[in-house]
């Protein structure tokens, strides 16, 4: 039997989701624009060895973001804020499973 | 035609990478600043922030050990109450959260038990604010004029520190 999904969408109390692909592409628009911003994702993943739209794990993010921020500047100003937004996510989650889950 | 919220300036956040503000040892450059606002506004918690897009980043931590934040060295910027003083570019002052309209369910307040915060901006000499010099507190308190005061004094000497690392190309 598949075993459901380990955390769920939002942290009860936090509301925080973990992001995802669409999350770090969205930063990216808003900070250089479309079109830029764009350009900025496709070579974070074709970097990361990764496709566009296919960056489907926590994991995989997590190379793609790595790469982000390897272009330096304001791209690795945003690959931080995702990162963090991750590590909050990770973090607080497990806090609350050793609480004994959302109360 | 509409402004850019400063939150996502582009040129913002490149004079954030090029001060070198999100490498690992810029914390013992400024903990010791975070210590003294602490101790001096007899609080907790002081942070040395630095306000990026969509997160808290924790240039420099003083708190008690066990702190999640001090883990995950920041938090999403929608619970930030330093991102304020990045839009304002002025000091931001917070008695009582759990009454104030921004912030009576931030989850910092709602979670984790936060009750009043003073932060002033960390200006660099382009211009751009980075983030703040702040303090945290679990119970509702006033802040004076001297408070902030000292908050001020305390971030000059962060940001003279801070431009001592600008990348130079």
């Amino acid at each position: 039997m598949l075993s459901p999904p380990s955390s769920p969408a939002r942290l009860p109390g936090y509301d925080l989701r973990e992001p995802v692909e669409a999350d770090a592409l969205a930063s990216l628009r808003r900070v250089f624009g479309p079109e830029r911003g764009e350009e900025r994702w496709s070579r974070a993943c074709h970097d990361a060895g990764l496709a566009v739209g296919g960056v489907s794990t926590q994991a995989q993010l997590v190379r793609a973001v790595q790469a982000l921020a390897a272009q330096g500047g304001p791209a690795a100003a945003v690959a931080r804020s995702v990162e963090i937004r991750q590590r909050t996510h990770a973090r607080l989650a497990a806090r609350a499973a050793t609480a004994g889950g959302p109360r | 035609m509409t402004a850019i919220d400063p939150l996502y300036d582009e040129e913002r956040l490149r004079e954030i990478v090029e001060l070198d503000l999100l490498a690992p040892d810029v914390d013992p450059l400024l903990a010791d600043i975070a210590a003294q606002a602490a101790a001096r506004l007899g609080l907790p918690v002081s942070l040395i922030s630095v306000v990026l897009d969509e997160a808290l980043h924790v240039a420099g931590f003083h708190g008690p050990a066990g702190l999640w934040l001090e883990e995950t060295r920041g938090h999403p910027v929608e619970w930030s109450f330093c991102a304020t003083s990045v839009r304002t570019r002025d000091a931001f002052v917070v008695e009582n959260a759990e009454v104030h309209p921004d912030h009576r369910t931030n989850p910092l307040v709602t979670q984790d038990g936060v009750r009043c915060y003073a932060g002033v901006p960390l200006i660099s000499s382009r211009g751009y604010v980075l983030g703040n010099l702040c303090v945290v507190g679990l119970e509702q308190r006033p802040f004076s004029e001297h408070d902030v005061g000292v908050l001020r004094e305390l971030a000059a000497e962060a940001v003279r520190r801070i431009e001592q690392r600008r990348i130079t190309a």
